[in-house]
């Protein structure tokens, strides 16, 4: 009697163990998830902007057509992809012809004191901020997922319930990994 | 394993649970006080004569009752702080919402969504103190509001990446939720503070006009007075004691979730300089809230100490010993931060923006022919061109439509909307105004007097602000009104009624601007309404406005 007893109780507390492990699984894993559609909606207005600022750099520098349509078709590429690695290595791409556009506005006085250009500049700094904290917030999420998943005793339940590790959001680009503004 | 923001948020900071402890507690004290003493009080007066005093403990179901009752004040007296806590707090320190039209405001709008971002999520609003004062805060409730407030001289004086630090630092108060618990308890003992100030006014006014008590039981009354007195005292004396409960580790453990969060921790220890050795604040805020703020607004010797008394007291580490941490991290040391911040002060000031090229003419097309060429004043006045005449500029090669053309695209945008889109009118010449970006804000220009109309609240926004550099016509305008001030040689106004004139605004009104000096310090001739707030300022006087006070106030900090 008093055996049926404690295994009853033992088995109580594992279904709770178990409960309580599955919840915190679920809860990480829309942490994760909730990053990740952050990013996408971040990227989708970046993608948004890109039309108006070269609309609005054209104008002014009509010697520069050949960035100008590099960063069409970045964005074009980078609309189309649709898997995390291509979308990865097509927003990185995007991102590199974005800075060598700014910098070569750079040379043109006009088009930096444009208003709506500035206002450009601003939006599209902004963006390129919230896809990087998106990114960080993102990437922090998916490690806790991904040490969950696999730390000891855990991971039973993870493979029980067909939890698994997601895909970092990394950059491709290696001039990106430099912390930036740091003097030695 | 990251320190990430949902980890911050799980690790939230309890202190608010203590503070509700202690508040109920402080009541319970100070009724089982009150029961005591009267009871005894009683009993003297019931044995009167024989002078024995002895207090009467009360019996444990007698201090239940209290305890209750302390309860169900505590509760009263907490949901009354907490309800709209945070408008509140917003109106004592006089701060305003974003204008979206604003760029340093549309700037600072962006940070805080993407530092929302960061977290995860978490809503935020920004809010702005006009004043020139540099400093940061950060309020929460528990509706989940959270706001982060700058001040306007914060936004003009710092670089994007230094705002994007502080806010980075406000938003990580706000997740750790010490944000929630600072709020509160800054504000815990607001209410008796004020009747504290009102007891005191009224002690004082009893010298002339008396609280005057006649009879028998007037020394009672003025017992009774003078106790309540000493229990408002008493809750003042609390309020310091509630700071413990502040502690001021959450500043540095603050400063190291917005380094992680910027990666930038130079950003963060320049802004921190920057706010240290200018103007925080000082008397700004009741001092009850100094505690939101992320550098303390009043400088008080203790914040910069270290030890034990200093630990427990004070709400704000020394600001040494922040740009310590963070320069440790950056690599870097005071001398190069105090470099960059030298340089950042002295860059570059633009001149300041002309409307219209007096010197251009147009030509216009209308009915098959040619007519012009116009100068600019001219075109306003010309009530036929639409968007889509056709257009030439005297020396230009092409024909365009007049929406295309960029300097004058205003005049027929405007005559297309009419007044509904806010287009004023200049009261001078009655020639439409351009609308025109100046120091980042809106301001309405006249391009043919060159008058500029403000709205009352961007005067000082401009004023704090300092991207335009002045030329040598305004300085002197300005250094003649500084010598005329201080011969004491004052110009009259010309207040002649045929000559003031209407408010662009309330122009059906039969009500003209007042024609006055800015302030007696600042002795420059402005014309306001005082029905809508709008100052219009004559060529160059803003500017020469602009020029003095900032002058005057380089002087002072020299």
């Amino acid at each position: 009697m008093i055996a049926l007893l404690v295994i009853l109780i033992a088995l109580a507390a594992c279904a709770g163990w178990g409960v309580s492990v599955y919840n915190g699984l679920v809860k990480l894993r829309e942490n994760a998830k909730n990053g990740w559609s952050q990013i996408d909606v971040q990227l989708k207005r970046r993608h948004d902007l890109i039309p108006n600022l070269v609309e609005t750099a054209k104008g002014y520098m009509e010697h520069e057509s050949s960035t100008l349509e590099n960063v069409i078709k970045a964005r074009q590429q980078a609309i189309d992809a649709s898997k995390i690695k291509d979308k990865q290595v097509a927003e990185n791409f995007l991102s590199s012809t974005l800075r060598s556009l700014f910098a070569v506005s750079e040379n043109y006085p006009n088009l930096k004191a444009d208003q709506q250009m500035r206002q450009l500049h601003e939006e599209l700094t902004s963006t390129e901020n919230k896809i990087t904290f998106a990114r960080q917030y993102y990437n922090d999420e998916v490690t806790r997922l991904n040490t969950a998943v696999q730390s000891f005793p855990d991971n039973f339940i993870a493979n029980m319930c067909s939890f698994e590790k997601r895909d970092f959001f990394e950059l491709g680009d290696e001039s990106e990994k430099e912390t930036p503004k740091v003097q030695f | 394993m990251p320190y990430s923001f949902t980890k911050i948020e799980e690790d939230k900071t309890k202190t608010i649970g203590f503070v509700f402890s202690f508040l109920i507690f402080v009541y319970f004290a100070v009724f089982w006080l009150i029961a005591v003493l009267s009871v005894t009080f009683f009993n003297i007066q019931a044995t009167s004569g024989s002078y024995s005093f002895h207090l009467v403990f009360l019996p444990f179901s007698q201090t239940l009752l209290i305890l209750a009752f302390a309860f169900i004040i505590g509760y009263v007296h907490w949901s009354f702080t907490t309800a709209n806590l945070i408008t509140k707090i917003l109106g004592v320190l006089k701060a305003e919402k974003l204008n979206p039209k604003d760029r340093y405001h549309q700037m600072f709008s962006n940070i805080v969504d993407e530092v929302s971002v960061a977290t995860g999520g978490r809503k935020m609003e920004g809010v702005v103190i006009p004043t020139m004062a540099l400093n940061a805060f950060a309020l929460a409730d528990f509706s989940g509001q959270a706001v982060i407030g700058l001040t306007e001289g914060m936004l003009a004086r710092l670089t994007r990446a230094q705002i994007e630090a502080v806010v980075g630092h406000e938003a990580a108060h706000i997740v750790s939720g010490d944000c929630l618990s600072t709020t509160i308890t800054s504000s815990l003992f607001e209410l008796f503070s004020g009747a504290l100030r009102g007891f005191e006014i009224l002690f004082q006014g009893g010298g002339r006009r008396g609280v005057r008590v006649h009879g028998r039981g007037s020394g009672a009354v003025i017992g009774f007075l003078l106790l309540i007195y000493c229990l408002l005292f008493v809750t003042k004396l609390l309020s310091q004691i509630v700071r413990l409960f502040i502690s001021r580790q959450r500043e540095y453990r603050a400063d190291a979730i917005a380094v992680r969060l910027t990666r930038d921790p130079l950003s963060l220890a320049e802004a921190l300089y920057a706010i240290s050795y200018r103007w925080r604040g000082g008397g700004l805020p009741a001092q009850e809230l100094a505690s939101i703020f992320t550098v303390n607004p009043t400088y008080s010797s203790i914040d910069e100490e270290d030890g034990l008394f200093s630990e427990m007291f004070s709400t704000h580490p020394p600001i040494g010993g922040r740009l310590d941490v963070l320069l440790d991290m950056a690599h870097s040391d005071v001398e190069l931060v105090v470099k960059d911040i030298e340089r950042q002060a002295q860059k570059p000031r633009t001149a300041v923006p002309e409307v219209g090229t007096s010197s251009a003419k147009w030509v216009v097309h209308k009915d098959g022919a040619w007519q012009g060429p116009f100068d600019m004043t001219q075109m306003m006045t010309l009530g036929w061109i639409r968007p889509d005449t056709w257009v030439q500029r005297l020396g230009g090669k092409k024909v365009q439509l007049a929406y295309q053309e960029e300097d004058i695209r205003h005049i027929v945008t405007k005559s297309e909307h009419g007044k509904q889109s806010g287009g004023y009118q200049c009261p001078k010449c009655n020639l439409p105004l351009t609308e025109v970006n100046y120091e980042g804000t809106e301001v309405h220009k006249c391009s043919s007097c060159r008058g500029t109309l403000v709205e009352q609240s961007d005067i000082q926004r401009i004023i704090i602000r300092q991207e335009v550099g002045f030329s040598e016509k305004i300085k002197k305008i300005a250094r003649g009104i500084q010598r005329e001030a201080r011969l004491a040689k004052f110009t009259a106004i010309n207040r002649d009624p045929k000559t003031l004139l209407k408010c662009p605004k309330c122009q059906h009104s039969r009500t003209r601007m007042m024609r006055m000096f800015y302030t007696e310090a600042y002795r420059v001739e402005v014309d306001k309404c005082f029905a809508c707030g709008l100052v219009w300022f004559d060529t160059d006087e803003l500017e020469v406005l602009q020029y003095l006070i900032e002058h005057s106030l380089d002087k002072s900090h020299s």
